[in-house]
């Protein structure tokens, strides 16, 4: 196992190290001090594995292919973003819009997150064991999101594609738009228990139901640019007659 | 009593009527292709001086005057084109297959740069472009990493000139199976796409992003990584310049109000944003203001239309212009606004098999790059006339304003005067820009 110390290193230069160190053999590294610096291994495409010690910055493994990391602390906003394939690991908590437009690969948090985690996503898997707040999901386009403690409001706003996994009783009060509330199916529940397993989280598949798209109802938002009362009967009602 | 015949109906023009119809039948907005037919002050408002007893013109016939054009300067890799008009970000999806190919062909005859547009890349798009522009969108349909290595120059789209904040729009009839695949969502389906990019929220963060993306750039691309631009629609010139600039964009797409696109509720496209011509005079300033004008790059767009067009807006400082409906127009499009119900009769917007293929890619991959090649003699024909051995070398100087309203807007002396409106009016009025 390789050792790197990021206490003195610039930010510019911490990925170029790493990669040198890749590309010289290293197939297992840890590294300490990274002090919650930005884009933290972004763009790595080996098939390494890196432990981080403490936490990092913004745009931690950005793009990430290939590779497994684990930090220890925290991250910050953007976590994942972009992601393609190998493993992002989280111990503690993260900032807003993890995993943005990840494509493949997993993402998995054991505490919890922000807003707007898997925006856009369009496929691999993000575990949240904490909560999550507004907007998971939102504009999916496919993957999975799971998430184990609550959902904030407007959960899976206008996805096209993809599924949210919720076992946060009060759920179906908080869907956006365009999604509905429904029961797993037992595949579904078994994708999710070996998920469980093999990220070791306390949890079955069969207490989870399911966020999905309703695409016939595409393009009718929940946040229309404006609802006027047309029935004569509502109206009336609102004058108080 | 006799009755009035044809009145001027003032404000109640037929278009008019036609909306409130409309409206009054549906309950919702018109949605409508080709962005504003709105007049709007633009470089027809503009001469160019010739040079006469101050500067001898340059020969048209039998001397040179230089047209290549190098984009981002300050990049690793800066883009090299041969001619300084460049094909604008239409998507597969808006536009046929047919159409996309026949555009990016064209590039390779005249050799220079097109844009992918909203949607991801069609393979035969690279595969014949002399060089790509790669788009990254807020809706990242279609993207993938390996596309930002292949790419010749980047844009992160923040808006487009014909419905700036708002997000892309493709209505369902042209969401075939194929656009389904290459856009990675569903078919049919009426598409709002992302209004913004949930990978960078605010300014600060794009520094951040930009910072990684040209890292990771510099090593897929063995240190050539290409330049980054920003594409956006002219509003806050000013202000989004400085902020661009900061972020660290080689260089800027700024997209006027009457620019192109597949569709766009009419409101929109008729009110939002202001005209190329103005944004373009306060974007140079901008760049001028914080020393950033020969590093960072200004790409005009929005209706422009010919040589001289192209000549007015190198005068004024930009370093190329971008074509859209041009390069339709070019190809037999009629420009009949109707874009969005996917029926186009030449095959060029719209998805069904049947008039795709009444587009020939190769004859009208010529008549776009013949369309091109003559814009630019014109410019050519413009610049020798001001007395330019390079079409870049065109400056401010050698313009002059036609109308009160552009003199007002750009600064440009009136025609026949040296004189100009002072440094602001009404609400900035004493107020240095
Ligand atoms: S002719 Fe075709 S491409 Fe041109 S505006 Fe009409 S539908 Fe659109």
């Amino acid at each position: 196992m390789e050792h790197i110390d990021a206490s003195a290193v610039a930010n510019k230069d911490f990925n170029p190290m790493v990669w040198k160190a890749i590309e010289d053999g290293a197939k297992e590294i840890l590294i300490s001090n990274v002090h919650s610096m930005h884009y933290v291994l972004a763009g790595t495409d080996q098939p390494v594995k890196v432990t981080i010690e403490d936490s990092t910055g913004m745009y931690t493994c950005s793009y990430l292919e290939n590779a497994e990391v684990r930090v220890k602390g925290n991250v910050g906003w953007y976590a994942g973003d972009n992601m393609v394939s190998g493993k992002l690991i989280v111990e503690q908590n993260t900032g807003c819009n993890v995993g943005t437009y990840i494509a493949g690969g997993d993402l998995v948090v054991y505490g919890s997150t922000g807003t707007r985690v898997g925006y856009g996503m369009k496929g691999g898997h993000i575990i949240i064991g904490g909560s999550a707040e507004r907007w998971a999901g939102q504009m999916a386009m496919g993957g999975e999101l799971i998430v184990l403690g609550s959902l904030g409001l407007g959960a899976g706003e206008s996805m096209y594609e993809g599924k949210i996994f919720t076992r946060d009783p009060g759920a179906a009060g908080k869907l956006g738009g365009n999604v509905a509330y429904s029961e797993i199916t037992e595949e579904e529940a078994a994708e999710l228990d070996a998920l469980f397993a093999e990220y070791g989280f306390d949890a079955e598949g069969k207490q989870f139901h399911v966020i999905r798209p309703v695409l016939d109802a595409a393009g009718k938002h929940k946040y229309t640019l404006f609802r006027p009362i047309l029935e004569p009967e509502k109206a009336a009602k609102k004058r108080g007659e | 009593m006799a009755k009035i015949v044809n009145p001027e109906k003032g404000t109640w023009s037929n278009q008019v009527i036609s909306e409130i119809q409309y409206k009054a039948e549906n309950g919702k907005y018109r949605i409508r292709g080709c962005g504003s037919p709105r007049r709007v002050p633009n470089f027809d408002d503009l001469m160019i001086l010739p040079g006469q007893l101050t500067r001898m013109p340059i020969d048209t016939y039998r001397e040179s005057c230089s047209t290549r054009t190098v984009l981002g300067p300050a990049a690793e890799n800066p883009l090299v084109i041969e001619t300084p008009v460049m094909i604008a970000g239409m998507s597969f999806g808006a536009l046929s297959k047919h159409a996309k190919i026949a555009l990016a062909k064209a590039t390779s005859l005249v050799g220079t740069v097109i844009s992918n547009g909203e949607g991801g890349c069609l393979p035969e798009e690279m595969e014949n472009s002399y060089r790509q522009s790669i788009q990254i969108l807020a809706s990242r349909m279609g993207f993938h990493k390996d596309l930002l290595f292949k790419a010749d120059m980047l844009e992160i789209l923040f808006g487009i000139g014909a419905k700036p904040g708002l997000a892309g729009h493709l209505m369902g009839a042209k969401i075939t199976e194929e656009i389904s695949k290459i856009r990675q969502i569903p078919a049919g389906i009426d598409l709002h796409s992302h209004p913004r990019s949930g990978d960078s929220f605010g300014a600060d963060d794009l520094v951040v992003k930009i910072e990684q993306l040209r890292e990771m750039l510099h090593k897929n691309t063995g240190g050539h990584t290409p330049p980054i631009f920003a594409k956006i629609a002219a509003a806050r010139v000013r202000e989004d310049i400085k902020i661009a600039v900061k972020a660290g964009f080689d260089g800027i797409i700024l997209d006027g109000c009457t620019a192109g696109t597949g569709a766009a509720p009419v409101m929109a496209a008729d009110h939002l944003g202001i005209p190329i011509l103005p944004a373009a005079v306060q974007a140079v300033r901008t760049l001028e203001e914080i020393g950033a004008k020969d590093r960072v790059s200004l790409i005009v767009s929005g209706g422009v239309k010919d040589g001289a067009d192209l000549a007015k807006a190198l005068a004024i400082g930009a370093d190329a212009i971008a074509i859209g409906t041009a390069a339709m127009v070019a190809m037999g499009c009629r420009v009949c606004m109707n874009c969005q119900a996917g029926r186009c009769a030449f095959g060029i917007g719209t998805q069904d098999p049947e008039l795709v293929a009444k587009l020939d890619i190769d004859e009208a991959a010529h008549k776009v790059a013949n369309y091109i090649k003559a814009m630019t003699e014109e410019a050519v024909l413009l610049a020798k006339a001001a007395g330019k051995t390079k079409l870049q070398n065109l400056e401010r100087e050698d313009l002059r304003s036609l109308t009160l309203e552009s003199c007002a807007m750009t600064g440009i002396p009136l025609a026949g005067s040296d004189l100009v409106f002072g440094e602001g009016f009404g609400f900035a009025a004493g107020k240095s820009l």
